[in-house]
């Protein structure tokens, strides 16, 4: 077939990242399949402490997925379909938990209800929170902001004139909740189940300590790993993980495909129900008081000389985070964001640009590649990382723990700048053609200037993910160069909870702090366009 | 409006266009003259936007050849041709006043940045335009971001001008005011025009010649008049001339109420 267009089809750059993509996504995790033993697979299956850990994995993480999605639909709800003031703040602060590590749940649990915990002794608990109960709180609090963020999308979306035509018909209530809102919630439904199960079935973070005796498959590949050198077998139990994840992504990207655009003709009619508000105001304000308990335990403890004996105030516990090895940590840490997130807001730019707005064939792979990240649990990343690159140069610097971020994030703020791209008219650049402006220009001159707001938010993206993750950079990290995500896990096993949480605030504050930032940003952007019409008007 | 001696401005010889295996355009010759309004007329798949962009350069041409003034353009870039095109849906630069949209090319190009700014406001002076110089496109209606977009590819001076429905989505009124406006443009700059569109009353109201296409070919190339009075088949038949009287009607009703 013949050429069909006179420009050139960026096919070079596309093939270039095409490549980016295939060095390190694909070759890492080939390597790390290729060496798979068959012994490494008899002794996986075979090791008394595999069978345990699989149930208690799918225990867990059924328990979490079942409150987790459930929460997470009636907060949704309290939040998009009712009455109740302070929305704004409440969708707000109903996430803080997804800007902490996860394993930094447990510590805050731990510091409630642990041993020597504050509230256990208040409420006079004869249990512990160690075990089962542990893992599942911890994770339906690291989960479940996933789940409303998702139910809040498809509720702030949907249409509402057929429920005006119902109603118009005389159909009751209930049933238009059976026969529109849910077949509606289907998809996101099915799609925040599987996300909620693969984020928690391969999270270590949580059940670390918090398990006790319990092990899950996650905590077992960690432990394989780092405390006995076994990679063979951690791909084992690496390659169980992926199935959730590769399940949830196959799901999404069919049902993606199948979905169109939908039209919000009438917005949706929020009828006066004071009950009903009474009810929900008081549910979301019961959630938010678990999460100012939660993070209230974290100042209390950074905070205090030592709880429980001693609670008069004192910045100690910052001093010697920092004296511990912190400051390197978070010296680590903030450079990676930051790198992460220049890098990656780059790279997305120009990727989501070449398969938005240069489509070829070529560009469908880009895409596909761009977004199979979400496929491959961090873990699993990280460990295929170790395997392929140590004893190269780039192993054990920092440069290693930036490249698996960037792979690890990339597909979330790609897919935001790929949606506003394919957005926007699809003729400027032919525009600029005709009139002799070269694609280049319009690029500078008119789409990155309408992507501003995007770019801040993938950037934001890229950084607050870096600041927290410990699950791609867990293999890859040594003690000089480790992020401050990670050395929680080592003052949580000391049972130093008061640096633990010392660090949470920190890093809970360096979020909140470019999430403010990104907010005021983006909001001086949509005025400044505002003022103009007023002035002009 | 035309010479008694009109010049042939664009031949067109033998065009001919596949998209994967399917004919999008078949063996299609037509001549351009010097001033004139072109109508294309066809049903949506008709090829009527292939040879538009192919005409422009934004398509590759397969077969055949594109000549401006005896000079062979077929191979030469959009940006070489000395035209101009105006799309349906506008394609303005939201982050650029009016002004900066229609002052940009010539900002770009060395040859016409000194004394740009004057030269565009003018043009919006004569769009009717001025009062608006200041504002971002999405403060503007449909029917002047129209005119917006023209003004950005009048401001080149282009001996062409082709235009992609532009009017599919603007109101009966905005239409009608536009019409008269390109006309007028038409008369004032000489420019030489050609426009699609799917609107049989539409090109018997604005143009000098009418270009009935269907399934990829050239049905008929004629003076609206000429059409009527010799429909070259039962295509042209039914779908012009009968689709016309039904728009007339409606339009004389909608008129009279």
């Amino acid at each position: 077939m013949k050429k069909s267009s006179f420009f050139p089809q960026g096919t070079l750059p596309k093939l270039l990242l095409c490549i980016i993509f295939v060095a390190f996504v694909f070759f890492p995790f080939a390597q790390m399949v290729l060496k798979i033993t068959p012994d490494d697979i008899s002794s996986v299956f075979n090791s008394r402490s595999f069978m345990p850990a699989l149930t208690t994995s799918l225990k867990c993480t059924l328990t979490t997925t079942a409150i987790s999605v459930t929460l997470g639909i009636i907060l949704a709800f309290c939040v998009n379909r009712t009455n109740i003031p302070l929305k704004g703040l409440f969708s707000v602060l109903l996430v803080l938990p997804m800007l902490i590590p996860s394993i930094s749940h447990s510590t805050g649990l731990i510091v409630l209800f642990g041993t020597n915990g504050i509230l256990r002794s208040v409420l006079g608990m004869t249990e512990t929170i160690y075990g089962f109960w542990g893992i599942v709180i911890g994770s339906v609090l690291y989960s479940y902001p996933v789940a409303f963020l998702m139910f809040s999308d498809a509720l702030k979306y949907e249409d509402g004139s057929p429920y005006e035509a119902a109603e118009v018909l005389g159909i009751p209530a209930g049933k238009r909740f059976f026969a529109i809102t849910l077949p509606y919630l289907k998809k996101p439904l099915i799609s925040a189940i599987f996300s909620v199960f693969t984020m928690v079935i391969t999270d270590y973070g949580i059940p670390l300590k918090i398990g006790g005796q319990h092990t899950t498959l996650a905590t077992l590949m960690y432990q394989e790993v780092i405390g006995q050198f076994h990679f063979g077998q951690g791909s084992v139990i690496g390659l169980l993980l992926l199935v959730p994840a590769v399940v949830t992504f196959v799901f999404n990207l069919i049902s993606k495909k199948q979905s169109k655009m939908g039209y919000v003709t009438s917005p949706m009619n929020i009828k006066k129900k004071p009950l009903r508000d009474v009810v929900s105001f008081g549910f979301c304000t019961v959630v938010l008081g678990c999460l100012v308990l939660l993070l209230g335990a974290f100042a209390l403890v950074a905070f205090t000389v030592k709880y429980p004996s001693n609670l008069s105030f004192t910045f100690d516990n910052l001093v010697r985070m920092f004296n511990t090895g912190g400051d390197r940590a978070l010296q680590n840490s903030l450079i990676i964001s930051v790198i992460v997130a220049f890098i990656g807001s780059f790279t997305a730019f120009v990727t989501a640009y070449f398969t938005s707005r240069m489509p070829s064939r070529l560009s469908n792979v880009l895409h596909l590649f761009s977004i199979t990240s979400l496929a491959i649990p961090g873990i699993v990343l990280g460990l295929s990382y170790s395997m392929t690159f140590s004893g190269s140069f780039i192993y054990g610097t920092l440069a290693i723990l930036i490249l698996a971020n960037l792979m690890h994030f990339f597909a979330s703020p790609y897919q935001m700048m790929y949606n506003s791209l394919a957005g926007m008219n699809q003729n400027l650049e032919h525009v600029g053609l005709t009139l002799g402006i070269n694609r280049f220009r319009i690029v500078r001159d008119v789409i990155l200037p309408q992507s501003k707001a995007t770019l801040i938010e993938m950037f934001s993206y890229f950084f607050v993910n870096s600041m927290m993750t410990i699950s791609a950079v867990s293999f890859l990290a040594n003690a000089r160069t480790k992020p401050i995500s990670l050395i929680i896990e080592q003052f949580n096993a000391q049972g130093n909870y008061e640096i633990a949480a010392v660090i949470a605030i920190i890093i809970l504050f360096a979020n909140i702090s470019v999430k403010a930032i990104v907010a005021i940003v983006t909001g001086a952007i949509r005025k400044r366009s505002v003022k103009v019409f007023v002035k002009e008007e | 409006m035309m010479n008694n001696t009109p010049k042939t401005l664009l031949e067109i010889r033998n065009l001919s266009h596949n998209f994967d295996n399917k004919k999008a355009l078949d063996n299609v010759s037509f001549d351009v003259m010097e001033g004139e309004f072109l109508a294309i007329l066809g049903p949506s798949g008709c090829g009527k936007t292939t040879i538009l962009r192919t005409l422009i350069g934004l398509l590759n041409t397969d077969e055949g050849t594109i000549t401006m003034d005896g000079r062979d353009i077929t191979k030469a870039p959009a940006s070489q041709r000395n035209m101009g095109i105006v799309f349906q849906n506008y394609a303005l630069f939201e982050n650029m006043t009016v002004l900066q949209n229609v002052q940009y090319a010539l900002k770009i190009n060395k040859a016409t940045r000194q004394g740009s700014e004057e030269v565009a406001m003018k043009m919006l002076e004569s769009m009717g335009l001025a009062e608006h110089a200041k504002k971002k496109p999405c403060m503007l209606s449909g029917g002047q971001q129209q005119r917006v977009a023209i003004a950005r590819t009048l401001v080149l001076r282009p001996r062409v001008i082709l235009f992609d429905e532009p009017m599919s989505a603007l109101d009966v009124e905005t239409r009608l005011s536009l019409r008269a406006e390109l006309k007028r443009i038409q008369k004032e700059f000489g420019t030489t025009m050609i426009y699609i569109t799917h609107d049989q009353e539409e090109a018997f109201a604005m143009a000098d010649r009418i270009m009935v296409m269907d399934e990829a070919k050239l049905i008929q190339i004629d003076a609206p008049m000429d059409i009527i009075e010799h429909p070259a088949n039962g295509y042209v038949q039914r779908f012009v001339l009968d689709n016309l009287q039904i728009k007339v009607d409606s339009l004389v009703k909608y008129i009279k109420v």
